[in-house]
């Protein structure tokens, strides 16, 4: 090395092929992580790590380790792993978060074009959540809906044989069952799921809408919304009692459980719980759409997906992972051990074996079809988490249910929309 | 035999170097002052960088100087969170206070079981906060609260009380559970104040004719008064941060009535994903802590 100069080419060209040895290699990592959170289906979480995980380990040679959080916690888990930059390369995502953590994820269109194709298409409603300007950032497996849950047994006692079809009727049965000792408890208070699982279907029912298709028009000043509000306001008085208004989402599943009320909005967990620890309750369980308003029947979208980070080391390798547990021949067997608790968004699945041991989950594959994220028909977007986590729409129903009138409550909310969508 | 001549200019040897007190006395420092770069002082500068900035999570972050600031104060929330934090502060600090200092006077007695009673009263502040306010969660459950179920079946009340769901009430669910968790960390270290007053004082005292009320204020009190306000600080610094209880317990429900700082910044940073807005809402605690420190601490440095 006769020149300093030659000396720097020599050793830039050195470094450079140092750094990118490992890249070009193309060796498969030995290990890749999956977080999810904890189901409340134990077998789900076991099919994991017992059957999947092993199988792909023996047929690739790559571990899979399943990380769980607890309920509630995966936003907070998601946050840190995307701000940090490192942890598992594969997530679970719920709501609204591929819009969210977006720039933070891998663009999985191709697994979901090719699983669409050979699994019937996918449902409209979950590209919402999951598709961000034509690209899909997550693959969607399941929903975990909201749905009605009640006591068919005090139903029937109290005379109502057929669950109510629409709002007012179910108020009409919720006074009577409340007169004779089994009230009605919907949660009003600052949980994470169980309140806006049913007070925005609830509004969309009666017409009203947080905002506009644009994102930044605030519609909530309506008289859709009022009505809306002053049916909440008469449905919680003659129907429930004061606690619902302070309740996190544990709250419904202990009264429940506890005999205290008739009827709630939840997931399916109730009734996976009492078959396994209130036989007696569960066999007076059952589940229905949520009602009818005057504008139509809605629901709560919750896809639960799987999305891949920006940070992993071998994206080609999560994305084959990917692809192999999006093969109907692990996915369904999945799906079977979920216990139909994730409702799936492949049309292949809507007359699946899994619906067949228990009837009484049709309902949440029903509902899939009138399934929206909370601020629809606005776009998914930051401002639609702001109000989520702000409660804006929850605790515009939970002040006009303790008394507050209807006209404030909403212009306290309309206030808050403007100022979270940056509306004039 | 002739002796080596000492070094001249020559490098300090490591044994050299702890005998310079000043070295010696970075070295000591040292660990602990990276501690609190690491763990007190970089957090706390990356929160006030985020605070000016709009930065949603996952994207670059614009600076918007105050912008968030004046956002929050346009925010009705915020000041019922505010307020909320302040009545929950001030409230639950006078009843620590009363409660501790009573606490501390009991266990100073002589009587039989005193170590084990020590023992039991520190429970409290033992067992996780996540824990035990689970467990409060059961007690002020409209089924199952024990509080309830007693008032009702002694015939004082005909129906039981909404702990969680009505608004005031809710507030009052946190304070008693704040207090609970609170007390025994009062009644500890006024307890150790305490046996630090030498008994001759209270004898000559009492021989002077003082009553057990004058021998608290002229005696007790002003002694263990520099530990009170110590502890005071702490206990207001602590309270003011707190999370885990109104987390638990109410989530900030209903309607915002529990709410307090802390809760509506997680709210805000990490359900929102307004990092920004989470650490400005985090961040407004900080002049009226900056303000008692000051306060405290120069009424310590002049007595």
């Amino acid at each position: 090395m006769s020149t300093r100069r030659e000396f720097l080419t020599v050793s830039i060209v050195g470094a450079t092929g140092a750094a990118l040895a490992p890249r070009l290699a193309g060796a498969a990592p030995k290990s890749m992580s999956v977080v999810h959170e904890s189901s409340f289906i134990k077998p789900f979480d076991d099919f994991f790590v017992k059957q999947l995980a092993p199988a792909y380990e023996k047929q690739t040679g790559i571990k899979i380790n399943y990380e769980t959080v607890s309920v509630g916690s995966m936003l907070t888990r998601l946050t840190t792993i995307v701000e940090t930059k490192s942890g598992p390369e594969i997530t679970a995502t719920g709501l609204n978060w591929p819009w969210l953590f977006d720039p933070s994820l891998v663009d999985v269109t191709d697994i979901a074009s090719d699983t669409g194709k050979k699994l019937g298409g996918w449902y409209e409603t979950v590209t919402d959540a999951v598709v961000i300007n034509n690209k899909w950032k997550a693959l969607p497996w399941g929903n975990i809906g909201q749905l009605e849950v009640y006591r068919t047994d005090w139903f029937k006692e109290a005379g109502v044989t057929k669950f109510p079809d629409n709002w007012e009727d179910l108020l009409a049965a919720g006074r009577l069952l409340k007169k004779a000792g089994h009230p009605f408890g919907f949660e009003l208070g600052h949980g994470f799921g169980d309140n806006h699982g049913w007070l925005y279907p609830l509004l969309w029912s009666y017409g009203g809408r947080e905002v506009d298709k644009d994102g930044k028009t605030v519609l909530l000043d309506s008289s859709e919304t009022a009505a809306a509000v002053d049916f909440c306001r008469r449905f919680y008085k003659e129907t429930m009692f004061e606690d619902v208004l302070g309740w996190t989402d544990v709250n419904n599943n202990k009264a429940f459980f506890g005999e205290q009320i008739s009827c709630t909005n939840n997931a399916s967990s109730i009734l996976v719980v009492g078959k396994r620890d209130f036989p007696e309750i569960a066999k007076v369980t059952d589940h229905a759409l949520n009602p009818n308003g005057p504008k139509g029947r809605f629901h709560m979208l919750n896809p639960q997906s799987h999305a891949i980070l920006t940070h992993a080391q071998d994206q080609a390798a999560a994305k084959a992972f990917l692809r192999w547990l999006y093969d109907d021949k692990q996915l369904s067997a999945w799906l079977v051990a979920g216990d139909a608790y994730y409702a799936p968004f492949l049309h292949a699945y809507d007359n699946h074996p899994m619906w067949n041991p228990e009837p009484r989950y049709i309902p949440y594959k029903e509902s899939l079809k009138t399934s929206r994220l909370p601020g629809w028909p606005g776009p998914a977007s930051h401002a639609m988490s702001e109000s989520v986590a702000k409660y804006v729409v929850v605790d515009m129903f939970a002040k006009a249910c303790r008394g507050d009138a209807t006209k404030d409550v909403i212009a306290t909310a309309v206030g808050q929309l403007k100022q979270i969508y940056k509306a004039k | 035999m002739a002796r080596a001549a000492p070094e001249v200019g020559g490098r300090a040897s490591p044994r050299r170097l702890l005998e310079r007190e000043g070295a010696f006395s970075w070295i000591m420092l040292a660990p602990g002052v990276l501690f609190l770069i690491a763990f007190v002082a970089y957090p706390f500068f990356y929160g006030i960088y985020l605070s000016l900035q709009e930065r949603q999570v996952a994207k670059a972050g614009l600076f918007v100087g105050l912008g968030n600031f004046v956002t929050l104060f346009h925010d009705g929330v915020f000041w019922q969170v505010s307020r909320n934090t302040f009545l929950y502060t001030i409230v639950t600090t006078v009843l620590k206070l009363l409660g501790g200092l009573a606490m501390a006077l009991v266990m100073n007695q002589a009587f039989r079981g005193r170590n084990l009673a020590r023992a039991f009263l520190l429970l409290p502040f033992i067992v996780p906060t996540i824990l035990s306010t689970i467990a409060w969660m059961w007690i002020f459950d409209p089924t199952f609260s024990v509080i309830n179920w007693t008032l009702v079946h002694t015939g004082a009340i005909r129906t039981g009380f909404s702990w969680l769901g009505n608004a005031t009430l809710a507030m009052v669910a946190i304070i008693i559970v704040n207090t609970w968790r609170g007390i025994p960390f009062y009644g500890i270290t006024l307890l150790a104040g305490l046996q630090t007053i030498s008994p001759e004082l209270y004898e000559a005292a009492a021989m002077d004719g003082a009553s057990i009320n004058q021998r608290f204020w002229h005696v007790t009190l002003p002694i263990i008064k520099p530990i009170l306000i110590i502890v005071t600080m702490f206990s207001i610094i602590f309270t003011f941060a707190d999370f885990q209880i109104v987390y638990a317990l109410t989530h900030g429900g209903p309607a915002n009535a529990t709410q307090v700082y802390v809760t509506y910044a997680f709210d805000l940073g990490m359900s929102a994903g307004q990092l920004g807005m989470g650490a400005a809402a985090a961040l407004t605690m900080l002049p009226a802590l900056v303000l008692l420190i000051i306060g405290l601490t120069l009424y310590l440095r002049r007595e």
